[in-house]
C-alpha cells in the first residue's frame, strides 16, 4: 500500500515537474461514445512524455458543428480524433494541416490502415492518418443459445439461420429477445451495420463515382423484407423503433440474440462486461458472402497549429508497437498492419475476426455523407427506419431515392 | 408586443418642456447599456444573418454572392414546406390544447378560496423548469423499456405489449403535447387570470341579476372584456409554439420518419448539419416575416387597439 | 325549517367542497408526479435505474448510485454546477442593472427616437436567435469572448432584455411622478433617486426580471453548446446532452433522472422561495 502511494506520489510530482517545463499542451477533441481507445491512449501519453494533452470529449452528435463552429471562430483544438468519414469534407474544405511529406516520411506509412488512408486523402494529399479502426462483425450471445437449445459454437452463416435462431430465442420469453439494431432514424448505425448485407452481393446505395443514388434494388429489398419480418415476429425489442443511436450497445444487457456491432464494442462486452459469453462472425449478406464497415476515427490536425511536432510526437508514439497495445487493449484493431500479430498477441482472440474482416469491408467516400447518411434528418436515416418498420415501403424507397439524388444534384 | 402597450406619456405641459429639454440626453445615457448590448449581441447578428442570406455560406470555405437564389430555392424544397406544414399543425394543436386547459384552471383559481393559492403555485411548478429539461424528464417517462407509461398502460389493458409511444407519430405527438401543456399551461392559466381578476365583480354580479346565464355572462362580459390579456396570452402561446424546438430535437430527434420537424429545427439542420448557413439564414428572415405577419393578424383579430 | 336550510346549505357547500378539492387533487398530481417519479427513481439503486419505476421508490434502500454516474461525466457534476451557477446569478446581477436603468429611462425621459429604440429592444423576441448563433459566434470572437463564460453571460443578458425592460418600464410607469416630484424636492437626484427612492418601489418587477433571468440563463442550453469548447466551461445543461448522448452505446436513465433533478431543484426552490414576488410582477406585466 505504502509502495503504491510512493509511487503514485512520484508519479504526481513527475507530473508536476513536467508539467512545469512541459513544452506544450496539445488540445485535442475526441467524440463521447467510441469506448474507451482514445482516452487510455492519451493517459499513457501524459504519464510518459513531457507535452500534455488536454481532451475534450464532445457528444458525437455535436462534433462535426462544433469543430467547424470553432474554426470558423478561430478556437480550433490543434488536432481531433475525426470519424473518417467526415475527412474528406473537411479536407475539401482547406481547414486541415497538409500532412503528406511527414507521413509518407514513415517507414510503417505502407502498412497504415489502408481504407483510412484513403478517406484521409483529398486530391493527392494526405490530411488524416488513421488512430481508431474498426470493423463490423455479427455477435450472438452464447449463453441464449444454450438456454434456446441451439449449439452456441456454431455461428449463423446466413439471415435464414439468423432469424431462425432469434425464433428460438425470444421463445424464452419474458425480455429476452431474438435481434436487436438501432432503428430510430440512426443513419451512422445502419450503414454501419446493415449496408453490409447488400454490399456482400456487390451493390451499394450510391454508385462508384458517389453521383447517382442507387437505393431501390433486389439485394437492399430483400434485407429491408429480412428486418421487417424479424419485427414483424417481434423478435426486436419494441424500443429499437426509436433508439437514434443511444441505445446502440443494448446487446450488453445480455438478453439480445444477436446484433451487428464493432469492434468498440468487443473490447467493451470483454472489459466490462465479462459475463456475456459471445462470439462474433462476419456480417452475412442477404444473398450469400459477407461484408463489413471499415469505420472508427482518423486524426486530423487543424491547418497551421502552432503545436504540429507536438501532435506528430503523439501520433508516432500511437503507431509506437506500446500505442497500438493500448489502442487494441481497448478494442480498437491494429492500424499497422505490419505488427498487426504482435500487437493482437495475448488478446481476445474474438478480435481476430474483426480484423479479418477489413478484407471484405467496404468505406463509402463521399462529400456528402453527413446530409446522405449520418444525418439523424437525412434521407438515408428515414428511409431505415420507414422501411422496416413504417407501412410503405414502396414509398419509402421512392422517398429517399428521390431525395438522396436531390442532395447530391444540389450540392454546392 | 410593443403594440399591446402604448407609451403612457404624461401630456407634458408647456412650461416644462423647456426643462425636460436639457434632460432628455439624460434618458439616452440610461438606455445606452441596454442599446450597446442589443445592438452588438442582436442588431449586428441579424443584419449579417441578412448578409449572409444573399450568399452561398458554407461554414468552412469561401463565400459567394448569389443573390435572391436562396429565397428562389425555398419555393420548391419539399422539406422547408413540410416543415412550414407540420409547425403549422403544431401550434393549432398546442395553442388550442394549451388555452383548453388554460381556461378552466384559471377559472378553478380565480375566486380566493381555501388551498386556492397553492394549487396556483402547483400548477405553476413546471413553467419554472427547462423545456430541455422537462423534455429530457419526459423522453425517460415514454421509454419503452425504462419508462413508465408503457408498463402502466400495459397494467391498464390498453396495450397488449409494452408500447413504444415514440415510434409511430400520432402517439408521440400526443405525448409531446401533453408535455407542453404539462410545462406551459400554468404560464397561460396565470395570464389568464389576470384577465379575470381586472374584471370588475360589480359588473358580473348585476348581469346575473339581470338574469344571464353563465355561459351568456361568460361570452358578453368576460371574454370580450378580456381582449387584451386573450391576445398577450395568443401571441405568446402562438410565438412559442411556432419557434418550438427543443422538444422535438430532444425528444424525437425529429422522428419518427422524419415528420417532426419545425421550421426552426429544420433552419438549425440547414445550417449547423449541413453548414448551408446562406439558406439557413434566408430561412431564418422568412421565419421572421412569418412571426411579425403573424402578430399583427392576432391583434388586428382581437382588435387591440379600440378599447383604449 | 331555517335549520334544514343551513344544513342543506352546509351540505351544498361541503359536496362543492368536495367537487373543487377533489379535481384540484386531481389536477394537482398530473403537474406533480413526474418530479417524484423522477426523484424518487433517481435515489434507487444503478442495478434498477433501466428498469421502469415501478414503484418508483427505492425498495432496498436509498442509493445515491445514478449520481454518483451522473458525477462521472465531464468534468464532475460539482464543476457544472459551479458554471451554471456562476453564468446564472451574473446574468441576473447584470440583467437587473441594464434593464432598471433602461425602464428608468424609457418610462421618465423623453428623448429622439425613443420608440424606435424600444421596439428594437422588444423585436428580439421575435427572432429565434438560433439562427444567429454563427454571426454571434463570430463577433464574439473577434470581441475575444468566445468560449468564455462571460461571452455566454453577454449573451443571456442581451437574450433576455426585451423581456425585462418591457417589465421594469410597466413597474416604473406605475409608480405615480408625484413621489418622484416630492424625492426631488428633497434634493434626491439621477442614480440616487432611482437607488433610494425608485428601486424599493419597483421592487416585484426587479423580482420577477431577476427570476426569470435565472431561469432562462440556468435552462439554456443550445447556445452554450455552441459558444463554450472546453469540457470545464460546459454548463450543466451542456453535460446533460452528453449524458442523453449515452456512453458506450448505452443510456444511463438513472444518470439522466439525476441531472434531471439536478436540474430542476434549484428552479423549484428559487421559484417557491420568491414566488410572491414573481406572481405579482407577472401579473402586473400582464395587466399593463
Amino acid at each position: 500500500m505504502i509502495r503504491k502511494l510512493l509511487v503514485a506520489t512520484s508519479l504526481a510530482s513527475l507530473c508536476l515537474v513536467s508539467n512545469a517545463v512541459a513544452q506544450e499542451t496539445i488540445n485535442m477533441w475526441v467524440r463521447t461514445g467510441i469506448g474507451t481507445a482514445f482516452t487510455s491512449l492519451a493517459d499513457a501519453y501524459n504519464a510518459s512524455h513531457e507535452n500534455q494533452i488536454a481532451l475534450t470529449e464532445v457528444p458525437f452528435a455535436e462534433l462535426v458543428q462544433k469543430y467547424a463552429t470553432a474554426i470558423a471562430g478561430g478556437q480550433a483544438p490543434d488536432a481531433l480524433s475525426l470519424d473518417l468519414i467526415y475527412t474528406p469534407a473537411f479536407a475539401a474544405a482547406g481547414q486541415l494541416q497538409d500532412l503528406t511529406d511527414w507521413a509518407k516520411g514513415l517507414d510503417y506509412f505502407e502498412s497504415l490502415s489502408p481504407s483510412h488512408v484513403a478517406l484521409g486523402t483529398y486530391e493527392d494529399k494526405v490530411y488524416g492518418l488513421p488512430l481508431l479502426v474498426e470493423t463490423s462483425v455479427l455477435a450472438w450471445n452464447k449463453g441464449l443459445y444454450e438456454q434456446a437449445g441451439l449449439d452456441p459454437e456454431k455461428a449463423p452463416a446466413n439471415w435464414d439461420e439468423v432469424e431462425a435462431n432469434a425464433e428460438a430465442i425470444r421463445a424464452l420469453g419474458g425480455d429476452n429477445y431474438g435481434f436487436y439494431f438501432s432503428g430510430g432514424s440512426c443513419g451512422g448505425c445502419m450503414i454501419f451495420t446493415f449496408t453490409p448485407l447488400v454490399w456482400a452481393s456487390g451493390v451499394d446505395i450510391l454508385s462508384e463515382d458517389g453521383q447517382t443514388a442507387t437505393l431501390d434494388t433486389p439485394q437492399m429489398r430483400a434485407a429491408v423484407d429480412k428486418y421487417r419480418s424479424m419485427v414483424e415476429k417481434d423478435l426486436v425489442p419494441e424500443g429499437s423503433a426509436t433508439d437514434n443511436g443511444v441505445n446502440f450497445l443494448s446487446f450488453t444487457n445480455g438478453k439480445i440474440g444477436h446484433q451487428s456491432l464493432g469492434a468498440f464494442a468487443i473490447g467493451t462486452l470483454v472489459n466490462d462486461y465479462p459475463d456475456i459469453d459471445f462470439g462474433v462472425t462476419l456480417i452475412p449478406g442477404i444473398e450469400g458472402g459477407t461484408s463489413s464497415f471499415a469505420g472508427g476515427d482518423n486524426i486530423v490536425v487543424t491547418k497551421d497549429t502552432p503545436r504540429l511536432a507536438a501532435v506528430q510526437e503523439f501520433i508516432e508514439f500511437a503507431y509506437s508497437p506500446e500505442g497500438q497495445k493500448i489502442l487494441a487493449q481497448n478494442g480498437s484493431l491494429p492500424t499497422r498492419s505490419d505488427i498487426a500479430a504482435q500487437t493482437l498477441e495475448g488478446l481476445d482472440a474474438r478480435l481476430q475476426v474483426a480484423v479479418d474482416a477489413i478484407g471484405v469491408a467496404k468505406t463509402p467516400y463521399t462529400l456528402l455523407f453527413n446530409d446522405l447518411i449520418n444525418s439523424a434528418n437525412g434521407p438515408w436515416a428515414t428511409f431505415t427506419n420507414a422501411a422496416i418498420y413504417g407501412d410503405d415501403v414502396d414509398g419509402a424507397f421512392a422517398t429517399a431515392q428521390s431525395e438522396m439524388q436531390s442532395i447530391i444534384d444540389n450540392a454546392p | 408586443m410593443s403594440m399591446t402597450i402604448a407609451t403612457p406619456l404624461a401630456a407634458a405641459d408647456k412650461p416644462r418642456r423647456r426643462a425636460r429639454k436639457s434632460r432628455q440626453w439624460q434618458g439616452l445615457l440610461y438606455i445606452a447599456p441596454a442599446i450597446i448590448l442589443v445592438t452588438i449581441f442582436f442588431v449586428i447578428p441579424v443584419l449579417f444573418t441578412v448578409w449572409m442570406s444573399f450568399h452561398n455560406w458554407p461554414l468552412l470555405g469561401q463565400p459567394s454572392w448569389i443573390g435572391l437564389d436562396n429565397y428562389i430555392r425555398m419555393f420548391s424544397d419539399t422539406r422547408f414546406a413540410a416543415a412550414l406544414s407540420f409547425t403549422a399543425y403544431y401550434t393549432v394543436i398546442a395553442t388550442i390544447a394549451i388555452f383548453a386547459l388554460a381556461f378552466p384552471l384559471a377559472l378553478f383559481v380565480q375566486n380566493e378560496r381555501r388551498g386556492v393559492s397553492a394549487y396556483r403555485t402547483i400548477f405553476f411548478l413546471p413553467v419554472v423548469v427547462g423545456l430541455a429539461t422537462a423534455s429530457l424528464l419526459w423522453v425517460w417517462l415514454a421509454n419503452v423499456d425504462s419508462g413508465l407509461f408503457s408498463p402502466i398502460l400495459r397494467a391498464f389493458g390498453v396495450t397488449g405489449r409494452s408500447a413504444n409511444l415514440l415510434a409511430t407519430f400520432n402517439n408521440a405527438f400526443a405525448t409531446i403535447i401533453v408535455m407542453v401543456v404539462w410545462k406551459i399551461v400554468g404560464f397561460t392559466m396565470i395570464i389568464l387570470l389576470t384577465g379575470l381578476q381586472s374584471i370588475p365583480s360589480d359588473l358580473i354580479e348585476a348581469a346575473r341579476i339581470d338574469g344571464a346565464s353563465r355561459w351568456q355572462r361568460f361570452r358578453f362580459l368576460t371574454l370580450p372584456l378580456m381582449r387584451r390579456t386573450l391576445a398577450l396570452a395568443l401571441i405568446l402561446s402562438v410565438t412559442g409554439s411556432v419557434l418550438a424546438f427543443d422538444q422535438f430535437y430532444i425528444m424525437t430527434s425529429g422522428g419518427p420518419q422524419n415528420r417532426m420537424i419545425s421550421v426552426v429545427y429544420y433552419i438549425f439542420n440547414q445550417s449547423f448539419v449541413s453548414f448551408q448557413l446562406g439558406y439557413g439564414s434566408a430561412l431564418s428572415i422568412v421565419l421572421l416575416g412569418i412571426l411579425v405577419a403573424l402578430s399583427v393578424v392576432q391583434l388586428w383579430l382581437l382588435r387591440v387597439g379600440d378599447e383604449k | 325549517m331555517s335549520a334544514a336550510i343551513k344544513q342543506a346549505r352546509a351540505r351544498r357547500k361541503f359536496f362543492g367542497g368536495m367537487g373543487f378539492h377533489g379535481f384540484g387533487v386531481l389536477a394537482s398530481f398530473f403537474f406533480l408526479a413526474p418530479f417524484f417519479w423522477a426523484g424518487l427513481s433517481s435515489l434507487r439503486p444503478g442495478s434498477q435505474s433501466q428498469t421502469p419505476p415501478l414503484p418508483p421508490w427505492p425498495t432496498n434502500g436509498i442509493s445515491f448510485d445514478s449520481y454518483a454516474t451522473l458525477d462521472t461525466f465531464g468534468s464532475g457534476v460539482w464543476q457544472h454546477t459551479f458554471n451554471s451557477l456562476l453564468v446564472s446569478l451574473s446574468t441576473v446581477v447584470l440583467t437587473v442593472i441594464v434593464s432598471l436603468l433602461a425602464g428608468y429611462g424609457f418610462s421618465r425621459y423623453r428623448f429622439p427616437f425613443k420608440n424606435v429604440f424600444f421596439v428594437l429592444i422588444i423585436a428580439t423576441l421575435m427572432i429565434p436567435f438560433q439562427s444567429i448563433l454563427t454571426p454571434l459566434f463570430i463577433i464574439l470572437a473577434k470581441l475575444g469572448l468566445n468560449n468564455s463564460l462571460v461571452g455566454l453571460i453577454l449573451v443571456y443578458v442581451t437574450l433576455q432584455l426585451p423581456f425585462s425592460v418591457f417589465m421594469m418600464r410597466n413597474a416604473f410607469d406605475a409608480v405615480p411622478r408625484e413621489i418622484e416630484e416630492a424625492a426631488r424636492i428633497d434634493g434626491a437626484r439621477d442614480l440616487k433617486l432611482l437607488v433610494r427612492v425608485l428601486l424599493p418601489l419597483v421592487m416585484p418587477g426587479v423580482a420577477t426580471v431577476a427570476i426569470f433571468a435565472f431561469l432562462n440563463a440556468w435552462n439554456e442550453f443550445l447556445a452554450a453548446l455552441i459558444l463554450l469548447s472546453d469540457n470545464d466551461k460546459y454548463t450543466l445543461p451542456v453535460l446533460m446532452t452528453a449524458v442523453r448522448a449515452g456512453r458506450l452505446g448505452a443510456i444511463n436513465w438513472g444518470a439522466v433522472q439525476a441531472g434531471v433533478m439536478v436540474m430542476t431543484i434549484p428552479c423549484l426552490v428559487i421559484f417557491l422561495l420568491l414566488q410572491r414576488y414573481y406572481m405579482r410582477g407577472l401579473m402586473a406585466g400582464a395587466v399593463k
